[in-house]
């Protein structure tokens, strides 16, 4: 769970997907049918003798091969380098250090800040006494501006999803009591290879 | 509030955030017009360029229609293609994963598949008194495949079965609606003498 932004990334997956099927598209019909052939070669000409036009009217002097045009296509390359980068970098995130925030401070209890790391011992010192449940990690999160509780669970296998999540909220519920606020919480059960070797031992008898 | 908060949690823990595809295509993009741009400055200083000067890369798209072998052109293009509909499916599809959301207490829960499989063939199992591995359950979108191998001379009602997975299942009220689908496969005649 975290704040990715997925509508970008399907964005420049659908943006990019369309681009490579437009152009493999084009080659094939150009390749397979003189019609389209001509329109390419055509096209193609019109291009480049563009770029050509463009290249040495706004070049910027007569001493160098460099011109307007040239940098503005540089300029477009290194935007859209940035773009990626920037996109890349944004990716995860979201995380936070605070589960429980009350800063008002008007309640009984005044400004309450409950730590994640005091949540995650809470929880995962109580699950360790558990033989159902095999390993545990609590992480909190904020989405769309309300502090979530992340409880991930790996149980043994053969237990009873339903059991495990009962356990696992009973335990957020009373971390709810202890700091007088209810937290939203999403608890997922995993399953994993440590589940699949911890399964029960058939008994000898 | 919370509601919706939880239910957009829910959503997000189910489906792929497709992040390792796009980081992979950005990557390639990114590494793509750094190319570029460097072969257009070799040719602006005048040095020789790495493969192809921005002319001679022009100059070969211009005359694509009439590369020889036709064929090649044609399955490289296809190739292309073929990524750009594989990349159009990872933007469209909702990607699930083997997810369920179990709408038990007012928590959100969402549980992997594997986990609600294991725990429904156990509980088939122990209810229909099979030995060890006997049964086997697969948990897809929408179905659960329980499929059960009793030993020689044990009878199995699959409607008793069916009925066992259900009644578990409806214990987990899971999101979306899961089917039953109930197999028994006897062993064959003289197998198993055990």
């Amino acid at each position: 769970m975290n704040a990715t932004n997925r509508g970008i990334n399907r964005a420049v997956l659908f943006a990019v997907g369309l681009v490579l099927l437009a152009a493999g598209a084009a080659v094939i019909l150009a390749s397979a049918w003189p019609t389209a052939a001509e329109i390419w070669r055509s096209s193609a000409a019109a291009a480049v003798s563009w770029m050509q036009d463009a290249e040495s009217s706004s070049a910027v002097s007569d001493a160098t091969t460099l011109s307007g045009f040239t940098i503005g296509v540089l300029a477009v390359l290194a935007f859209v380098i940035v773009v990626a980068i920037v996109v890349i970098a944004k990716l995860g995130g979201g995380r936070s250090s605070v589960v429980i925030r009350d800063e008002n401070g008007d309640g009984a209890q005044g400004a309450v800040v409950v730590r994640q790391a005091f949540a995650s011992d809470a929880i995962t010192r109580s699950l360790a006494h558990r033989g159902e449940i095999l390993t545990s990690r609590v992480s909190a999160g904020r989405v769309r501006g309300t502090d979530v509780l992340h409880v991930s669970v790996t149980p043994r296998q053969n237990t009873s999803p339903a059991e495990v999540a009962e356990t696992v909220t009973g335990l957020v519920d009373s971390l709810a009591v202890l700091t007088g606020r209810q937290t939203p919480t999403l608890v997922s059960v995993r399953s994993g290879v440590r589940a699949r070797f911890a399964a029960e031992q058939p008994r000898v008898d | 509030m919370t509601d919706r908060v939880l239910t957009r949690v829910v959503r997000r823990e189910t489906h792929s955030p497709r992040t390792a595809v796009t980081v992979v295509v950005l990557i390639l993009i990114a590494v793509a017009a750094a190319y570029t741009a460097t072969e257009i400055v070799l040719r602006l200083s005048g040095a020789a360029p790495l493969l192809a000067t921005p002319g001679e890369a022009l100059a070969w798209i211009r005359a694509l229609p009439d590369e020889q072998p036709q064929s090649g052109v044609i399955a490289g293009a296809a190739a292309v293609a073929l990524v750009g509909v594989v990349l159009l499916w990872f933007a469209i599809a909702p990607g699930r994963r083997a997810k369920h959301a179990l709408a038990v207490l007012d928590h959100a829960v969402v549980v992997d598949n594997g986990v609600i499989a294991s725990a429904i063939a156990e509980r088939v199992r122990r209810a229909s008194d099979l030995p060890r591995g006997a049964a086997t359950v697969g948990v897809g979108h929408r179905a659960v495949d329980v499929t059960v191998r009793p030993e020689q001379g044990q009878t199995i009602d699959r409607a008793h079965v069916r009925s066992i997975a259900e009644e578990e299942l409806e214990r987990y009220a899971l999101t979306p609606r899961v089917k039953v689908r109930v197999r028994v496969q006897q062993p064959a005649e003289g197998e198993g003498s055990s």
